[in-house]
């Protein structure tokens, strides 16, 4: 398949529009047509709103799949919430039609149904088995010799891991790999796996404990001498990203490792420049990166 | 039997446990009025002494040829009656039960008159299915009194010595090169802290002197053919390429052998040459040379000079065993935790697992006994012992790998008695299970010696990367807090597995497996050494992890198992089972095989262009093959097409919409239903149920004859899947068959709730009857109308379907 419905969430139009931008320019690149899903909503967030009330979430979110369903397109995000909710949503309507039966009456209401008939991708997915890590290394105009990385994962691109089916979720290399195909290296770092602190409500119930975790994760991998931290996800994107001028707020020492969403390190690989990818829009400065690139 | 049926109904009163609901007079008076009944009469206690020698007079005074007994559960006196009749002369076959206490006075208090109209039904259906009852013979087969043991550790080793002071022939095979199995491996045992080899040397020896016992190491079984009493194992040698015979194990060829390869025995820490023993004390003491290694320097040959003890040439030998009973006694591996990312075991040279500590302090293991680290060579000065890796993990083996917590403890009190305060040790547990004799004084002689236990599961370890020592993160779970634990040596306490090739080994021997991978008995409670097949029986951790005890129990208890067959001349086999009639079987003119197939027991055998065979030894006599075989060509002796037939249609014969006509399997529905009666649980008087042996036996054409003949609903019960069935697999056969049944039944109108297979166990009494209860509404719900509606509609296609049965 070569277009996909391209699922935007909330944290990508209403504060990193920027990754929507590398996103789309990269894709564009290799051919793959992205398309606009007309009145898609928030998915919603896997852990706060699915805990709370699991047959609202789930109707929204087969609200949301039954748009793409309509343009019959399988979906993309740039977001692990996204991706753990439109997932485990088809998921939970493929084991239970009783559930299903009752989503669809409510969706009845407006007009819709959901048939469960298109999938969903992480934009990861698409670049490792759609485009291939192989092909993306020969279109490199950029590479990214001597730039070291710091490759966060996110829990919900991993976990639950019977769901996901990307192996081993102590130890993956998908993202790894992607980093070593654009020509950078990849550095290791304690507690790598662990979360960006924001998920599960946390970031909003208890901004503190939120940081915590963010802070530790940068130090971490300040002290591995990363020049940048790369994620797959739209959501631990602005809780490193917001989270480190919050922290320098808060404590006064300065944090300001650059944060690169995954897409926008393709496009500088590619040969776009740092505006091209709009990582100038971040708010942690980006210039102890960008000045390395050359 | 072509004689007149002369039947006797013999209905029993049991004190007031039945006469108090049922009208037991009017229950007589009605089966007098039977066909071919000839007598019926009414006794307070028929299976007490006076009512069975009523019973015995009756037959002779009567000449009866039949009998029927209405009484209690035929799981509690059929045996009983069976004796009654044989003793009047009379074959024990010809007996059959009406079970009125169970299946109605007692699950029926409230509507006495129900009840007793209920009993009359079950009277008739047992007196139609007596008119058809045979004289069956037992049957008996030679038994070859040797025996063949498999693995030769501890429990093999226990087996292999008691049979052979018992006078038996043992074969003791091994698949290594040595015998001793794991308790050989370790330096000592629990809680006493004898050294594990000078205990289990002697025994290793008496093995290999005992007159009785042959030793066949290095050896794998290829195939086991036959049944009990006779079995025909094939045996591969494989070549050590050493003559057995002329070795005499004096290692002046190892002295020269310039070649060495990573032990495995030491757990690959220490070496071996390539023409060696495992270890010093192995049995038989023969040397084998690893091909993969030598270099065909011949030096060996040279140093064992006129003792001529090597042979380049040696090939495999085949060799056949004819033997009446095999003890698996195959044990089970450690689990090595490459795979768990967590522990960093592979990649953190100071990780390593519980075995290879017992290696390194071991006086004869690679180190000599002394505890260094892999990293840099020096001893440790703080050890941290984690539990549970890999056991009690739903992401891994879910079941507790049981003697873990027992060699944790041990290591730290040996660490702890061998360098004292200069080692610091550390347990990780999630529970210390420390339940038999004097091990609980030993947990707390490990607390005396200052050893650290923390309650709490490890998340992860950090390797610093210039020490090398590890950092532990954890969580106390007495302090509520996530902790971090610095230590210079880490070791895993790893579960126990299935050994290689128990799935292969399973195959062979036609053994069941557990959820957990090890052999599964015949009986959690009551036969844990038996297996499904007769004459193969477990020993030791093959079945499940074990400690030395229990494996050497294991193993004396499936010697004491195995002496029951091994010790008679013949044995009996219950004439219970399946006959391929060779005219119908289709086999003959076309490939068909299909009983071959569903045999859990590989007891029947379809050869290209031969009718099927059944071993009747093999046979436990299920039904399964004789309900799928296609062209009705296969009779289960005792539950007959004809005599199951009979059953339904007196069933069936008044107000069949009414009725729930049920099939339950003898050892877990029927049980269950039992103990419904006997637990007093009321449910309503709509049920009418036919025992079957398992409920693999229920053939399509049952229920489609019971919805002919106008039943409100059909139910048939097995036990649980997938591992209850007593006869390995008749449950899931019976599930694979009713599915595409009720495929039919969707398809030709018949309402849903009106067919139903569930799955009741013995001891699912509330379930048995509540289930009753909801079928009863259900189909009252649905109405009579309504199913006399469906049944018109359905008819002419069931009686198309069974035609041939007509005929």
């Amino acid at each position: 398949m070569n277009r996909y419905a391209y699922f935007l969430g909330c944290i990508t139009p209403n504060r990193y529009p920027g990754i929507e931008l590398a996103t789309r320019r990269v894709l564009e690149e290799f051919g793959i047509e992205v398309l606009d899903m007309e009145g898609a909503s928030c998915c919603p967030a896997p852990g706060v709103f699915g805990s709370f009330d699991l047959r609202t979430w789930l109707t929204v979110a087969a609200r949301n799949i039954s748009i793409a369903e309509e343009m019959g397109a399988d979906i993309t995000v740039t977001c692990n919430g996204c991706y753990a909710t439109i997932q485990e949503a088809k998921h939970l309507l493929k084991q239970n039609d009783e559930l299903k039966n009752k989503v669809n009456n409510i969706l009845k209401n407006i007009g819709r149904e959901y048939r469960g008939t298109v999938e969903v991708k992480h934009i990861i997915e698409i670049l490792d088995e759609n485009i291939r890590y192989e092909t993306i290394q020969k279109r490199i105009k950029h590479p990214l010799k001597g730039i070291k990385v710091a490759v966060h994962y996110g829990c919900h691109f991993l976990k639950p891991s019977d769901i996901r089916m990307h192996g081993t979720v102590e130890r993956p290399t998908i993202l790894d790999d992607f980093v070593r195909a654009l020509g950078a290296e990849s550095v290791d770092y304690e507690d790598k796996m662990m979360c960006c602190g924001a998920g599960g409500g946390v970031r909003a119930a208890n901004l503190d404990v939120a940081l915590g975790y963010t802070r530790r994760k940068i130090e971490n991998m300040v002290d591995a001498e990363a020049d940048c931290l790369i994620t797959p996800c739209a959501f631990c994107h602005y809780q490193f990203d917001t989270g480190q001028i919050e922290l320098t707020e808060k404590i006064g020492k300065k944090y300001e490792l650059p944060v690169v969403f995954m897409t926008q390190l393709l496009g500088l690989a590619l040969g776009m420049s740092s505006e091209d990818v709009s990582l100038n829009k971040n708010k942690t400065q980006i210039q102890t990166f960008t000045s390395k690139l050359s | 039997m072509s004689e007149e049926p002369r039947i006797g109904v013999f209905v029993c009163h049991c004190g007031l446990n039945i006469a108090g609901v049922i009208d037991v007079k009017e229950l007589t008076e009605y089966a007098r009025t039977i066909p071919n009944v000839v007598v019926a009469m009414d006794n307070r206690y028929t299976c007490a002494d006076p009512g069975q020698e009523e019973i015995r007079k009756a037959i002779k005074e009567h000449k009866l040829n039949r009998v029927v007994v209405a009484a209690c559960s035929p799981r509690l006196h059929e045996p009983t009656f069976r004796r009654t009749v044989a003793e009047a002369g009379l074959n024990p076959y010809v007996f059959e039960m009406a079970n009125v206490r169970e299946f109605s006075s007692w699950c029926h208090p409230s509507t006495p008159e129900e009840a007793t109209e209920k009993a009359k039904d079950i009277v008739r259906m047992a007196v139609a299915k007596a008119r058809l009852l045979q004289g069956l013979e037992t049957i008996e087969v030679p038994v070859t009194n040797k025996t063949l043991i498999l693995g030769g550790g501890i429990a093999g080793i226990s087996a292999a010595l008691d049979l052979a002071a018992m006078g038996f022939k043992v074969y003791l095979v091994e698949r290594g090169e040595s015998i001793g199995g794991h308790m050989a491996q370790l330096d000592k045992t629990f809680p006493t802290l004898d050294c594990s080899i000078c205990i289990e040397g002697p025994k290793m020896v008496d093995v290999s002197r005992h007159p009785n016992i042959e030793i066949i190491s290095y050896a794998d079984i290829l195939s086991v053919e036959g049944f009990v009493g006779n079995f025909k194992v094939k045996i591969r040698k494989n070549p050590r390429y050493i003559i057995a015979e002329n070795c005499t194990g004096c290692g002046e060829c190892r002295d020269v052998c310039p070649i060495e390869f990573p032990n495995e025995w030491d757990m690959n820490m220490g070496v071996r040459k390539a023409i060696s023993v495992p270890f010093e004390q192995a049995v038989p003491l023969v040397y084998t040379i690893n091909m993969d290694y030598c270099i065909e320097c011949y030096k060996c040959v040279d140093a064992c000079g006129a003792r001529q003890a090597i042979n380049f040439d040696q090939k495999p030998e085949e060799i056949e065993l004819e033997v009446g009973t095999i003890i698996t006694a195959t044990g089970f591996d450690i689990y090595i935790p490459y795979d768990n990312s967590l522990y960093g075991y592979g990649r953190y040279n100071n990780v390593i697992t519980a075995l290879e500590l017992e290696r390194l302090i071991l006086a004869a293991g690679p180190t000599g006994g002394k505890l260094v680290r892999a990293s840099d060579g020096k001893k440790p000065h703080s050890v941290v012992i984690i539990q549970c890796v890999g056991s009690r993990d739903v992401n891994k083996y879910e079941y507790c790998s049981g003697f873990c917590c027992m060699y944790a403890l041990k290591h730290s009190i040996q660490l702890k008695e061998k360098y004292g305060d200069d080692v610091e040790v550390y347990i990780l547990y999630i529970d210390m299970r420390t339940h038999f004799k004097g091990y609980e004084e030993f947990y707390q002689r490990a607390r005396d010696l200052g050893v650290n236990f923390i309650r709490g599961k490890v998340s992860h370890i950090i390797e610093d990367p210039e020490t090398k020592n590890l950092i532990i993160r954890a969580e106390d779970m007495a302090l509520g807090e996530p902790i971090e634990l610095v230590a210079e040596f880490v070791v895993l306490s790893t579960a126990a597995i299935p050994s290689k090739g128990t799935e292969e080994m399973a195959r062979i021997l036609n053994v069941t497996r557990g959820a957990d991978g090890f052999f599964m008995e015949s009986h959690p409670k009551l036969k844990p050494i038996d297996t499904a097949t007769d004459g193969i029986f477990l020993a030791g951790a093959c079945q499940g992890p074990k400690d030395i005890p229990y494996s050497v129990s294991q193993g004396s208890g499936a010697a004491s198992r195995a002496a029951t067959i091994l010790s008679q001349p013949t044995w009996k086999i219950e004439p219970i089972i399946a006959v391929v009639d060779p005219n119908k079987c289709r086999n003959t003119k076309a490939k068909c095989g299909i009983c071959e197939t569903r045999c859990p027991y590989g007891a029947i055998k379809a050869p290209e262009g031969q009718p099927a065979q059944v071993t009747t030894a093999m046979c436990h006599g299920c039904g399964t093959c004789v309900a799928e075989c296609p062209a009705d060509a296969i009779t289960q002796m005792h539950f007959t097409d004809a005599q199951i037939f009979a059953q339904i249609r007196t069933a069936l014969e008044k107000n069949p919409q009414d009725k729930i006509l049920a099939f339950l399997c003898n050892w877990c529905s029927y049980a269950g239903a039992d103990l419904a009666g006997t637990s007093r649980f009321e449910y309503p008087p709509t049920i009418r149920a036919i025992r079957v042996m398992c409920s693999g036996r229920v053939d399509r054409d049952f229920v489609l004859e019971a919805f002919r003949l106008g039943a409100g609903m059909v139910l048939v019960a097995a036990c649980h899947l997938p591992y209850d069935c007593h006869y390995i697999s008749g449950n899931v056969k019976m599930k694979a068959r009713m599915e595409a049944l009720v495929k039919i039944f969707e398809k030709l109108g018949l309402s849903p709730e009106r067919f139903r297979v569930e799955y009741v166990s013995a001891a699912e009494g509330v379930k048995f009857a509540e289930l009753i209860k909801e079928m009863t509404e259900q189909m009252e719900a649905l109405g009579k109308e309504e199913i006399k509606a469906e049944n018109e509609k359905l008819q002419p296609t069931l009686e198309k379907m069974l035609s041939k049965k007509q005929a």
